[in-house]
């Protein structure tokens, strides 16, 4: 279960592109071992958010703090704690699932043989295992998200960031994706979880930040959050998120 | 530092990896040149050794006299380029096109040669074919300045001693400083042996190591749509290793193009590097160079795949005729030749072709090369510069 202290807390983050406000003073924690959601439409702000947090793209303004290190200062402590899921498949299709992970296992400063240890376990924790030899070109699309969390699982960090995991796949691939993150919440790690399916953040997340066009409009847990529009147990997040903004998520 | 090569590497061989499941990208770097360097070897001229060298054929209707020394001494050696043919047998030839013309020596040429008169060598070409005519005159206008000499010299000894026959060797022992014969053919216009494939092969190399370089952008800016830059950003790749394995991975496949290109420019084509071959390997090497750098810096400016693609073509397609590569820029006027200098293409080319063509030295083409390096360097620069791991999907 969480614990209340902040493994991640971030401050006044503000980004923008073109003279455009995409990020605008987003302030949020993300406690040990939680599974926090950021739920908004397409172009709220998400990845530019988690850009941000994995050190991967420079704030305007605001800091972010990861396990006691700073983004901006300490950025390698910080690449050290985290593991981080791209919206895209951040892979190389041409390659086995084997091959991708110990690429990107010794990118992430693994030796060789560490590499394959770890791909070895990655891979039976996303029950991939049988396939591990065949090209990701051939896989099914659910079959590719998953080795894409994979390979953020392979330098074993304390925290992982997945934007939008599920994106177009079966049913069945994304219950074995929620399973996954359930189980590694329970061992001890904390996530970050990006979707715009409302459905999805009331299933699997301890808290959630509703975004929309670049600020965190509501926070807390599916429970608190549709108190404030009305019965908790008979209104959805969606009717949440309609109440706020006046909008239904799903335009 | 240690990490940063460490990763570059690291990076360079999974590109290779890579470059070696893309059928598409292989044919591209390796076959389509090999379709344009045969399409215009052949256009431009012969094709390999056998046909390297003109040869000229001369025939005599002496059985023997002065016209059969000449042709003896013509043919002793096989790189005059002339063979003797029957008289009868030339021309049917020439009629049926197999040669197109030869010298020949008249009946009596020896006695008018004696008897003081003008002795006439004809050149017996095709109708208006004048370069033919040009090349066999001037190898008869050679032939009748030496004998002019040698007939005055024959006709003293002959007198003195008696000789029924000639016989240049007699001559010699006879200490009559027989005039050395040294029979030049002189060359008129395009007549030189010219191997097209000196100038085809590496003015096709040039532009595909660039064309395939510069492609090499697609395939970053693909990698920065699907992530895998952020991806390896956020595991602590320093985004000069990305910089330097992206350009090293290039440059691997640049280098496999040349080892390919002219070993197949050297057997299938006969290609002559010159006297300084070295040199010649150096420029290449050079030109992979500051090629893949030129598509680092392509990938940084562009921001989407198919951007890259359509700089990467028009780039391509514009330096090459620019500098060089498709017709040599030394036949084009001044201010195309300085254009020219402002490609990269533009120095290996005139590099390639002072080196191939002309006989230069290693010596000559040292500022060739450091202004490939100099490009390399600008490109390099604006390529770390700019280079950017992030795309607005
Ligand atoms: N690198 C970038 N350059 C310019 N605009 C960008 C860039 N990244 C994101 N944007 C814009 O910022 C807005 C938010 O994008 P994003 O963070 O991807 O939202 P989300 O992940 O919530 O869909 C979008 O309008 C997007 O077009
Ligand atoms: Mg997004």
């Amino acid at each position: 279960m969480a614990h209340m202290e902040a493994f991640l807390a971030a401050t006044g983050l503000t980004k923008s592109f073109d003279s455009v406000q995409v990020v605008d003073s987003v302030s949020f924690t993300v406690r040990s071992q939680e599974i926090f959601g950021l739920l908004g439409p397409n172009g709220a702000g998400k990845t530019t958010t988690i850009r941000m947090l994995s050190t991967v793209l420079d704030p305007d303004d605001g800091d972010v703090n990861i396990g006691g290190h700073s983004v901006a200062k300490e950025s390698d402590a910080v690449r050290r704690l985290i593991g981080v899921c791209p919206q895209e498949l951040a892979l190389y299709p041409e390659l086995s699932a084997t091959d991708n992970l110990v690429f990107f296992g010794r990118m992430a400063g693994l030796s060789g043989s560490q590499a394959k240890e770890s791909a070895a376990d990655v891979l039976e924790r996303v029950g991939l295992t049988d396939r591990a030899k065949d090209a990701v070109r051939k896989y099914s699309g659910g079959m590719k998200r998953r080795v894409n969390i994979a390979i953020a699982l392979m330098s074993r960090p304390q925290m992982l960031f997945l934007d939008e995991p599920t994106v177009g796949i079966d049913p069945q691939s994304r219950n074995h994706i929620f399973d996954t993150v359930l189980a590694l919440r329970d061992e001890g790690m904390t996530v970050l979880y990006t979707t715009h399916y409302m459905e999805e953040a009331d299933r699997l997340c301890d808290r959630i930040g509703i975004m929309d066009e670049g600020h965190i409009i509501a926070l807390g847990t599916p429970a608190e959050l549709k108190a404030q529009v009305g019965d908790a147990d008979t209104t959805t997040l969606e009717e949440v998120f309609l109440s706020l903004t006046g909008r239904s998520l799903r335009d | 530092m240690r990490l940063v090569i460490r990763q570059a590497l690291l990076l360079s061989f999974k590109d290779t990896r890579l470059f070696f499941k893309d059928r598409f990208a292989m044919g591209f770097a390796l076959l389509f040149p090999i379709l344009f360097i045969v399409a215009f070897s052949l256009a431009l001229g012969d094709l390999g050794p056998e046909d390297e060298q003109l040869r000229m054929a001369v025939a005599t209707e002496e059985e023997s006299g002065f016209s059969r020394e000449v042709i003896d001494l013509l043919t002793i050696a096989d790189a005059t380029g002339v063979d003797e043919w029957d008289p009868k047998d030339a021309g049917l030839a020439l009629h049926e096109g197999r040669i197109p013309g030869y010298l020949l020596f008249p009946v009596g040429f020896t006695q008018r040669i004696f008897n003081g008169e003008g002795a006439e060598i004809w050149v017996i070409t095709a109708d208006g074919d004048p370069e033919t005519e040009a090349v066999l005159g001037g190898l008869a206008r050679s032939i009748g300045g030496r004998i002019g000499t040698l007939s005055l010299a024959v006709r003293g000894v002959t007198e003195l001693e008696g000789l029924g026959s000639l016989d240049l060797v007699k001559l010699g022992q006879l200490g009559a400083a027989p005039p050395s014969i040294v029979f030049t053919t002189e060359q008129v216009g395009e007549v030189e042996p010219f191997n097209a494939s000196n100038f085809t092969l590496p003015g096709y190399l040039t532009m595909f190591l660039f064309f395939a370089a510069a492609l090499g952008a697609e395939a970053i800016a693909r990698e920065r749509q699907t992530q895998t830059l952020e991806r390896l950003l956020s595991n602590g790749v320093r985004r000069s290793a990305i910089v330097a394995g992206k350009m090293l991975a290039s440059l691997y496949r640049g280098l496999l193009q040349l080892a390919f290109l002219w070993a197949l420019g050297i057997f299938a084509f006969s290609i002559d590097f010159g006297v300084s071959p070295v040199a010649v390997i150096a420029i290449s090497v050079f030109m992979a160079v500051a090629s893949s750098a030129f598509g680092v810096m392509l990938a940084s400016l562009v921001r989407t795949v198919k951007s890259a693609s359509s700089a990467a073509v028009l780039a391509s397609l514009t330096l090459a005729p620019l500098g060089g590569c498709w017709w040599p820029l030394f036949i084009t006027p001044d201010w195309m030749q300085a254009l020219g200098r402002l490609t990269p293409h533009g120095w290996a080319n005139d590099a390639f072709n002072k080196l191939m063509l002309f006989g230069a030295e290693g010596q000559d083409v040292l500022v060739h090369m450091a202004a490939l390096l100099l490009f390399a360097a600008v490109f390099l620069t604006v390529a770390v510069a700019r280079f950017r791991t992030v795309s607005a999907n």
